[in-house]
C-alpha cells in the first residue's frame, strides 16, 4: 500500500518513442486507470512500473522505495518489487492446482505451512473460488481463471495491484458481471491500483482517475466526469464516448461571455461558448455529445442554442431507437431519436453550452 | 463474500519480500554459456592450432608454419580426393532430392494406394545410420550379394557396382532422401491447397498443375534440403569407409581418417589441415542455409490454414505407380534391411543354399564370446542413456537461457550453441582426439567413454535446441513473468515454473539424442580405445575383419533397439521424431 510517483519516464525502441515523457502521480489507495487504443504506451508503462520492461529514462518511486531511477542507474528486478500484476491472459500456471498457483508466492517468501494454507483460503473466499482449489487452471471458465489470478496476487498483498485488461479476454455478459464484481472488490480492498484497458466503460466505471495516453504521451489526466465533460483535446473526446464533430471557421470573435460565432462550410451559423478564445478567421473543430444535440421543434427558438439544417444519409434501428446518421456542411455526424424519419432534411438543436471547442488542427475523427 | 476474509488480509505488517541468494541467476547464466563455449571449441581450437603447427601439437618445439595448407594440395592425389568428394556429394545430393520430391508428391499428395505406408518405410533410413544400411546394401547388392548372385546366375554378371562413386552415392542418397522428402512434406501441408484448385479451375490438368503450381511451391524445400543433403554428403564417413577405401577411391572423410586414425605415423599436420579445409567449406554451405531459410518470402503461401490439399487423381495411373513405388521401397529398404536381419540368424545367406539349412543362432553365440561385443553394447546403453541425460540437460539450460533469460550475451551464446552444425563429424573426432591427448589432466579420461560422452553431446547440442525450441516459443513469456513479480528469481522460475511445463520437449530431446547417440560412430572411431568401444566402432572393426555374421548380428540389436524406441516414443508419448 502506497503512492505511486512516475517522473519523466521515457522508452525508446531505435526511433519509436514507446513512453514519451510521461509524468504520473497516484495517491495512496487511489484507483487509476491508463486508458488508450493499443500502441499508446499504457501497456509499456505497466510493464515499466512491474520490472519488465527496462525504460530509457526517468523515474519511478513506490511509497520509500525506488523502482527504477534512470541518472542513478538503478533498475530493480521485479522479483525485488512486489508488485501484484493480473495478465490479461492470467498466466496461472498449467501445471499446478489453484491452491498450488495461490500458494507459490507464499512459499517463496517462506510464510509457514499453516499460515499458508488460512491465507490461500482466505483468499480465494475473497474470490468466491474456495471450493475449487483443487482444480487444474483447464478445468476452470474464464472468469473462474480470471478470479483465480486475483487471488493469486492479493495472497501476497502487493505494494501496488497492477492489472492489465483483466476483462478482455471475458465475454460481453461475463465482462459486466466481473465490473461490477471488481468495482465492489475495489472499493473494500482500498489498494493502490493502476489499471490498464482500451475500453472507456471499464475506464469510466472503476476509476478514481483517468490517464488517457495517445502515442506514448498523456493526453489528459482526470475525473471520469472531468474527462468525459471537459476533454482535453479531441483525441480524447473521441475516444471517450461517441462524439459528433464539426468544423468551420470563427466568423465572430468570442464576446466578453465567451460565446464565439462559427460558420460551417456551408454557411450555417453555430453559436458556442467556451473558455477557448480563437481569434477571428480561425479554422476550429467543435464536438457535441449525441445525448446534447435533438431535433428541433416547431417552436423552438434560437435562444440558447442555434438551429441547423441537416440532410439524412442513413438511419438504422438499433433497439428501442433509430440511429440517423446526417451530413452538415461536409461533416458526418450521428443522433438517436426514439422515432423513425422519412424526412430527407431534418432541423437540429444544439445548446450554447456543453459543446466543446477545439483549436488543435487534426481532431481525431480517424473514423 | 465475507467481510472478515477483506480484513484479515491485511495483517499490520507486509510479508518479508524472498531473498534469492544474490548472483545466483548470473553464476548459472555464466556458468553455463562459459561451459558451452568451452565444450564447442575444445575440439575447435586444437584442429586450428594444429594446421598452422610444423610438428605434432603434444611434441615439444613447435614453430607456427603455414607450410601445411602447401604440404596438403602438393600431396599426391589430393586433388582426386577433392575431385571424388564433390562428384560424391552432387550424385548423392542429386539422387537425394530426386527420390525425396517424387515421394513427397506421390504418397503426399495423391490417391496412390498404401500410401501411408510407403510413405512410413521411406522414412527408415533416417532412423538406421548409414553405416548399418551399407551392410544392408552389402548384403544384396554386393559383389556376393543376394540378388547379385541371382542376377548373375541369369545373366552375364550384374548391371550394378557399389564399389564405385555412382554405387556409393546410390546409397547415399535413399539414405538421405528422407531428408527432402521430410522438408516437401511439411512444405506442402502448409501450403494454401486454393493456390492448385484455382489453376484447375482454370483449366490446367494434373500434370500440369503439378509441374507449374506444386513443384515449383516446392522449391524452397528442395533447395533448402539440397544444400542440406550436400552437406551430408561431404560429411559422410560410412559409405566410403565401407565401400570406396577397398578399391582406392578416397574422398575427404576417408582422407582424415586413413591419415588420422588408420595409419601408424600419422602426419597431425596435414590431418588438422584438412579438416580445417573441410571445417571453411561446411560454414560456408550452413551460411548458405541460411541465406536461403531467410529469402523463402518470396516463396511464402498465404493462408497457411491447415486444410489438407486434396490429393491429385492419378486414376489410370493409380496401381501401375503404386507398383513401381512398392518394387523401389522393397528393393532399397525393405530387402536390405530384411536381408541384413536374415544374415545375423543364418551362417550363410546366397540364393544357390535353402535358407532352412543355414538358419542359425550362431552369430550371436558367437558373439557372447567375445566381451568386445558385450562391451560395446553396454557401452553404447550407458553413452546413449547417459549422455542423453547429460546433453538433454545442458540443451534445456542453454534454451531457457537463451529464449527466457535477460543475459547479457544471450543472443552471442545461442549463435555458438549453432555452431555445432558447421562442425562435420570426422573434424569434430579429430578435434576431441587433440584437446585430450593437449590438455593435462584429461588424460586419464582418454580412454572412457566420456570422452564419447563429450563429443556427442557437443556434436548434437543443435538437435537437442532444435527439439525444444520450438516448445519453449511457444509457450506464453506470461507464465515467467507472472513468477517473476511475484517474487522468483530467475532460476526458481526456470526450475518450478519453465522446466516443467517444457516437460513434453525435454523427453522428446531426449529421446531424440538417445537414438541419435546409439548410432553415432563417425566422430566415436576418431576416439574409442580399448574398452570404450560402441556399437558403430565395432561394427567397422568387425567388417575390416570380415565377420559378416557378427556384423549381421551387432547391427540387428541396433535396428531392434532403435525400433523399439521409435515405435514407442511415437505410440506411447506422441513424440513427433523428424518433421
Amino acid at each position: 500500500m502506497a503512492e505511486l510517483l512516475i517522473e519523466n519516464l521515457h522508452k525508446r525502441y531505435g526511433p519509436v518513442k514507446a513512453i514519451d515523457d510521461v509524468n504520473i502521480h497516484v495517491a495512496d489507495g487511489e484507483f487509476v486507470t491508463l486508458l488508450g487504443p493499443s500502441g499508446c504506451g499504457k501497456s509499456t508503462t505497466l510493464g515499466a512500473i512491474a520490472g519488465l520492461d527496462q525504460p530509457t529514462s526517468g523515474r519511478i518511486r513506490v511509497g520509500n522505495k525506488t523502482y527504477f531511477d534512470g541518472e542513478k542507474a538503478i533498475f530493480l528486478p521485479p522479483e525485488a518489487r512486489n508488485c501484484g500484476l493480473v495478465f490479461q491472459s492470467y498466466a496461472l500456471w498449467p501445471h499446478m492446482t489453484v491452491y498450488d498457483n495461490v500458494v507459490f508466492p507464499l512459499k517463496l517468501r517462506k510464510v509457514s505451512t499453516a499460515d499458508c494454507k488460512r491465507r490461500v483460503e482466505e483468499s480465494l473466499a475473497l474470490v468466491e473460488m474456495e471450493r475449487l482449489q483443487d482444480r487444474y487452471p483447464h478445468q476452470l471458465s474464464g472468469g473462474q481463471q480470471q478470479r483465480v489470478a486475483l487471488a493469486r496476487t492479493l495472497v501476497y498483498q502487493p505494494e501496488i495491484l497492477l492489472l492489465d485488461e483483466p476483462l478482455s479476454n471475458l465475454d460481453a455478459k461475463l465482462r459486466d458481471r466481473a465490473r461490477t464484481w471488481l468495482a465492489e472488490l475495489r472499493t473494500r480492498l482500498g489498494l493502490t491500483t493502476i489499471y490498464v484497458t482500451h475500453d472507456q466503460v471499464e475506464a469510466l466505471a472503476l476509476s478514481d482517475r483517468i490517464v488517457v495516453m495517445n502515442g506514448g504521451r498523456i493526453s489528459q489526466i482526470g475525473s471520469p466526469q472531468e474527462i468525459y465533460t471537459r476533454p482535453a483535446d479531441s483525441f480524447v473526446a473521441d475516444f471517450i464516448g461517441t462524439t459528433n464533430f464539426l468544423s468551420g471557421d470563427v466568423v465572430g470573435a468570442p464576446d466578453g461571455d465567451g460565446q464565439t460565432l462559427v460558420s460551417l462550410a456551408d454557411g450555417q451559423r453555430i453559436l458556442i461558448k467556451s473558455d477557448k478564445r480563437p481569434s477571428l478567421g480561425d479554422k476550429v473543430t467543435f464536438a457535441y455529445r449525441p445525448e446534447q444535440m435533438r431535433l428541433a421543434a416547431a417552436n423552438d427558438q434560437t435562444i440558447g442554442g442555434s438551429i441547423i439544417e441537416a440532410d439524412v444519409v442513413s438511419h438504422s434501428y438499433v433497439g428501442g431507437r433509430w440511429q440517423i446518421g446526417l451530413s452538415v456542411g461536409g461533416n458526418q455526424i450521428r443522433i438517436e431519436t426514439q422515432d423513425a424519419t422519412t424526412d430527407r432534411q431534418l432541423r437540429l438543436w444544439l445548446p450554447v453550452t456543453g459543446g466543446i471547442l477545439f483549436t488543435d488542427r487534426n481532431h481525431g475523427k480517424s473514423h | 463474500m465475507s467481510l472478515e476474509a477483506s480484513t484479515t488480509l491485511r495483517p499490520a505488517s507486509a510479508d518479508a519480500l524472498p531473498k534469492p541468494l544474490p548472483g545466483r541467476d548470473t553464476v548459472i547464466q555464466y556458468g553455463m554459456a562459459l561451459l558451452t563455449v568451452g565444450l564447442i571449441a575444445a575440439p575447435l581450437l586444437p584442429v586450428l592450432y594444429q594446421s598452422i603447427l610444423d610438428r605434432a601439437l603434444y611434441d615439444s618445439g613447435q614453430q607456427l608454419t603455414l607450410n601445411n595448407f602447401g604440404r596438403l594440395l602438393r600431396t599426391d592425389g589430393f586433388g582426386l580426393v577433392i575431385w571424388n568428394t564433390l562428384v560424391f556429394a552432387t550424385l548423392t545430393t542429386v539422387i537425394s532430392q530426386t527420390l525425396g520430391t517424387l515421394a513427397a508428391v506421390l504418397f503426399g499428395r495423391t490417391d496412390m494406394p498404401f500410401a501411408r505406408l510407403f510413405g512410413e518405410l521411406f522414412l527408415w533410413p533416417i532412423y538406421l545410420s548409414a553405416l548399418v544400411l551399407s551392410f544392408g546394401w552389402y548384403t544384396i547388392y554386393g559383389p556376393a550379394g543376394y540378388l547379385t548372385l541371382l542376377i548373375q546366375s541369369i545373366f552375364d554378371g550384374a548391371p550394378w557396382n557399389l564399389y564405385s562413386l555412382p554405387g556409393m552415392a546410390m546409397i547415399a542418397g535413399v539414405s538421405q532422401a528422407p531428408v527432402a522428402y521430410i522438408y516437401c512434406m511439411s512444405s506442402a501441408s502448409i501450403t494454401d491447397p486454393t493456390l492448385e484448385e484455382a489453376a484447375r479451375v482454370a483449366g490446367a490438368g494434373t500434370l500440369r498443375t503439378l509441374w507449374r503450381i506444386t513443384l515449383p511451391l516446392l522449391m524452397p524445400a528442395i533447395a533448402y534440403s539440397a544444400v542440406l543433403n550436400f552437406t551430408v554428403g561431404l560429411e559422410l564417413l560410412a559409405i566410403p569407409l565401407v565401400f570406396g577405401d577397398p578399391v582406392g577411391i578416397t574422398v575427404l572423410t576417408t582422407f582424415l581418417y586413413n591419415n588420422g586414425v588408420a595409419s601408424a605415423r600419422p602426419d597431425h599436420g596435414l590431418v588438422a589441415t584438412a579438416a580445417v579445409l573441410m571445417l571453411a567449406v561446411v560454414c560456408v554451405l550452413v551460411w548458405l542455409q541460411g541465406r536461403l531459410l531467410g529469402n523463402t518470402r518470396r516463396f511464402v503461401t498465404l493462408g497457411g490454414k491447415a486444410t489438407r490439399p486434396r490429393p491429385f487423381r492419378l486414376n489410370g495411373l493409380r496401381w501401375p505407380l503404386c507398383t513401381v513405388a512398392a518394387i523401389y521401397i522393397t528393393a532399397t529398404v525393405v530387402m536390405p534391411i530384411g536381408a541384413l536381419l536374415l544374415r545375423a540368424f543364418t551362417s550363410l545367406l546366397s540364393p544357390m543354399v535353402p535358407i532352412t539349412e543355414v538358419l542359425t543362432l550362431g552369430n550371436f553365440t558367437n558373439m557372447l564370446e567375445y566381451p568386445v561385443y558385450l562391451r560395446s553394447i553396454w557401452n553404447s546403453f550407458i553413452v546413449s542413456t547417459l549422455g542423453g541425460v547429460i546433453a538433454t540437460a545442458m540443451v534445456a539450460l542453454i534454451a531457457i537461457i537463451v529464449l527466457r533469460s535477460d543475459f547479457r550475451w544471450r543472443g552471442p551464446l545461442h549463435y555458438i550453441a549453432l555452431f555445432p552444425r558447421a562442425v562435420p563429424g570426422v573434424v569434430a573426432g579429430v578435434g576431441f582426439f587433440y584437446a585430450f591427448a593437449l590438455v593435462p589432466g584429461l588424460g586419464s579420461l582418454r580412454n572412457t567413454i566420456w570422452i564419447l560422452v563429450a563429443a556427442f553431446t557437443m556434436h548434437f547440442i543443435p538437435v537437442g535446441l532444435g527439439a525444444v525450441a520450438p516448445m519453449l516459443l511457444q509457450m506464453s513469456p506470461d507464465f515467467d513473468r507472472a513468477a517473476r513479480t511475484q517474487g522468483a528469481d530467475w532460476w526458481t522460475t526456470s526450475r518450478r515454473i519453465v522446466l516443467p511445463l517444457l516437460r513434453p520437449a525435454l523427453v522428446a530431446c531426449f529421446i531424440i539424442l538417445f537414438i541419435t547417440f546409439f548410432k553415432e560412430y563417425t566422430t566415436a572411431i576418431f576416439l574409442f580405445a580399448p574398452g570404450s568401444e560402441v556399437i558403430g566402432t565395432t561394427l567397422l572393426q568387425a567388417w575390416t575383419q570380415g565377420e559378416v555374421g557378427l556384423v549381421s548380428a551387432l547391427a540387428t540389436i541396433q535396428i531392434l533397439v532403435i525400433g523399439i524406441c521409435v515405435t514407442a516414443a511415437r505410440a506411447f508419448l506422441g513424440v513427433k521424431l523428424y518433421g
